[in-house]
């Protein structure tokens, strides 16, 4: 069993205008998406801005209350979990932070802020929270001495370090990693990938890391979920999804990734989308992708596309959401883009997801 | 053609402050032909903003002020001009689009008038002229619709087409350089490949100069011709891309490119992060900026900043580590597959 199963979550929220501040239509934040997180291991949510991954990560942690969908952490249900329950879940569910100067509070000393969990859930004596406290810094990298300070005394890399010693305090076994590095310098971030990384290894944690950042998400995480306008449009593991992406959006989104070596810049060949992402309040009937999407033919019009197992690369998981998906032969290339639904299991059903399954949340 | 577009030499620009003597750009020497890119690289407080906009005269004084070397433009000194010939300078030759499209566009006018107010400041243009060039120039950028979108206000755009009519508004005079900080920064990947797209268009039409101000060694890759790598208000290293992406000479160059994660290495390597925290500005040590994280720090490199040295021709380096030496140590470290000869 896996340690985190969402199934068919759903973040809608209501726009609200008008005197009355009547509901007059739905951001479709979080549309249906369904993934695992295994004990130990570190999914990737990547995608552009307002493709729903970090309400995905705080509806996980019911930080924000979901539409719908299932959340089961070690078997127990998040969403119906009551108050006490929710938070016992929370010493073993914890977030970091994208702004390590918006996510401290500047007039509390580091020892209250990274004690504060503690506090919170009544663990410990005072004397053994200082000690805590002291060898969380250790932890991070930090030391002792910092435990008196505040946080505008720290650089932004230091700042973060408290965010995650503050993450730690409670020994949690999952962290929903929110852009944890998008907002640090190429050198610190380093560091604090190398933080996270050791960290994930002496305590045995579980990440769910989201970021915008593909090479960063790479890095770090084993199964990397791509997300566009509040769907799951294609997970695999991050080797699988970075030699041979399936969606083209994954394809569009990679060779739009300017790397760091001129040689390799000189040989690729970039796709480049036209136009901008839809607004999520009034997302694209059918695939959400189909108005940006070179692929896109009469039947993407229709409905989203099941995310479906699509041929596997390397072993592992892969799934795709699309019509047409690429194919690999031996080689990594492309060989041809196949024109339907060749790969979808027959348990799924040869048509597509119509739209009963999001009728019961429908807006209108 | 043998005039050089841009030449800037020995700059300094200080930030005279309660706290102390900022030195932002110190000592910085850099040249730019025409329709040559040169990316400057660095991470935040590098003097790789403050390098730029002491180029367009921009800087705030007081508290800042240029208190040493030349800027010039085909053979012109910017430094010896007034305010008012230096005002005929931005935008006729040296134009900027900065990293956030948002905050530099006037939010209560419309896009139009902001372009038409651009070339009817540089150009003999009436109204009526400045408002059509202004629609022919959203169009060249890639604006769909644009007759339409240029009677719009900055709100009803998105990032990436705000950022597309700062670049309108940056070509409305075909300025000979093009100075562009961060133009990517704020924008999603497939945006950001949008704009360097457009960026390229411009450049081969126009036959620019461009400076590139960024963070990323990726963008630089893909844009660049050269590379100037800052470090607290110094040039540590400069080169082709080649040379400094192939043939890196100073350590703080190692340091960024060992930090960076790479999309296409597929074996996991562990980071090499460089040690410590950025610099106080106003604590710089006397000699190398760099001084205190590098891990080949000398007992010379705190007091004495080290002599240029050329390593080959376009690329030089200042560092106090005998080049024999850096060779060795460089041969070690695990990222380098060290390929130009």
């Amino acid at each position: 069993m896996s340690l985190l199963e969402v199934r068919n979550l759903k973040k809608h929220f209501p726009i609200k205008s008008g005197v009355l501040k009547r509901t007059t239509g739905h951001v479709y934040a979080v549309d249906d998406i369904s993934f695992h997180v295994d004990q130990g291991e570190t999914l990737g949510l990547v995608g552009e801005s307002g493709c729903g991954k970090s309400t995905a990560g705080r509806s996980v942690l019911r930080l924000i209350a979901p539409t719908a969908g299932e959340v089961t952490f070690e078997g127990t249900d998040v969403m119906r979990a009551s108050r006490s329950e929710l938070q016992r879940l929370r010493r073993d569910m914890q977030i970091i932070f994208q702004d390590p100067y918006a996510s401290l509070n500047p007039r509390k000393r580091v020892k209250h802020i990274i004690g504060e969990p503690l506090d919170i859930h009544g663990i410990g004596t005072d004397d053994e929270r200082r000690r805590r406290v002291f060898e969380l810094l250790e932890t991070v990298g930090l030391s002792a001495e910092h435990a008196e300070r505040y946080p505008h005394e720290f650089s932004g890399g230091q700042r973060q370090r408290i965010g995650i010693a503050r993450a730690l305090a409670l020994k949690p076994k999952l962290i929903v990693c929110d852009e944890p590095v998008s907002a640090l310098d190429v050198s610190i971030r380093a560091q604090v990938i190398n933080l996270l990384e050791d960290l994930q290894n002496e305590l045995d944690l579980t990440y769910v890391f989201i970021a915008h950042d593909l090479s960063v998400v790479k890095h770090i995480s084993d199964r990397v979920a791509v997300m566009y306008l509040g769907k799951i449009v294609e997970i695999a593991g991050s080797d699988v999804l970075y030699d041979y992406p399936q969606h083209p959006y994954t394809e569009a989104l990679l060779s739009a990734v300017p790397i760091p070596d001129p040689q390799t810049e000189r040989a690729r060949r970039r796709i480049i989308l036209e136009g901008d992402v839809p607004s999520p309040a009034n997302p694209p009937k059918g695939c959400v992708f189909h108005p940006r999407c070179p692929r896109a033919q009469e039947i993407c019009t229709t409905a989203m596309p099941r995310l479906t197992t699509a041929g596997s690369h390397a072993g592992g998981e892969h799934e795709v959401a699309c019509y047409f998906p690429a194919r690999f032969d031996s080689g990594s290339r492309v060989v041809h883009k196949e024109p339907f639904l060749e790969a979808r299991p027959a348990g799924a059903g040869a048509a597509p997801e119509g739209g009963a399954a999001s009728a019961p949340v429908a807006s209108e | 053609m043998a005039e050089r577009l841009l030449e800037v030499a020995d700059l300094s620009t200080h930030f005279f402050t309660h706290a102390g003597v900022v030195k932002a750009v110190n000592g910085v020497s850099f040249t730019l032909d025409r329709q040559e890119t040169l990316g400057i690289v660095g991470e935040s407080g590098s003097g790789k903003t403050v390098a730029a906009l002491s180029v367009m005269r921009l800087i705030p004084d007081p508290p800042g002020k240029i208190v040493e070397g030349s800027i010039t433009l085909r053979g012109r000194d910017l430094r010896a001009l007034d305010e008012d010939e230096m005002r005929q300078v931005r935008g006729n030759d040296i134009a900027m689009i900065f990293q956030d499209p948002m905050t530099s566009l006037n939010p209560v006018y419309k896009i139009g008038d902001q372009i038409a107010e651009a070339v009817m400041l540089h150009q003999d243009k009436g109204k009526d002229e400045a408002w059509r060039m202004a629609a022919e120039l959203l169009e060249r950028v890639g604006i769909p619709d644009a007759k339409n979108r240029v009677k719009q206000y900055p709100f009803e755009f998105s990032g990436g087409m705000r950022q597309r009519a700062m670049i309108a508004m940056a070509i409305s005079c075909n300025p000979d350089i093009l100075i562009a900080d961060e133009p990517t920064t704020a924008l999603d990947v497939t945006i950001q490949a949008q704009i360097i797209e457009v960026v390229q268009e411009m450049q081969e039409q126009y036959h620019s100069g461009v400076i590139l101000i960024t963070h990323d060694l990726g963008v630089v890759a893909e844009l660049a011709d050269k590379v100037m790598v800052m470090y607290g208000g110094r040039t540590v290293e400069y080169g082709s891309i080649d040379q400094v992406f192939y043939d890196p000479h100073h350590p703080y160059t190692w340091g960024l490119l060992g930090s960076l994660p790479r999309l296409d290495v597929s074996e996991k390597t562990r980071l090499t992060p460089i040690k410590g925290q950025p610099p106080d500005l106003i604590l710089l040590p006397a000699g190398c900026p760099f001084s205190g994280r590098c891990v080949y720090e000398r007992p010379e490199c705190r007091d004495t900043w080290p002599a240029h040295e050329l390593i080959a021709e376009g690329h030089g380096v200042n560092c106090w580590i005998p080049r024999a030496e850096r060779e060795e140590i460089r041969a070690e470290l695990p990222h380098f597959k060290v390929e130009v000869a």
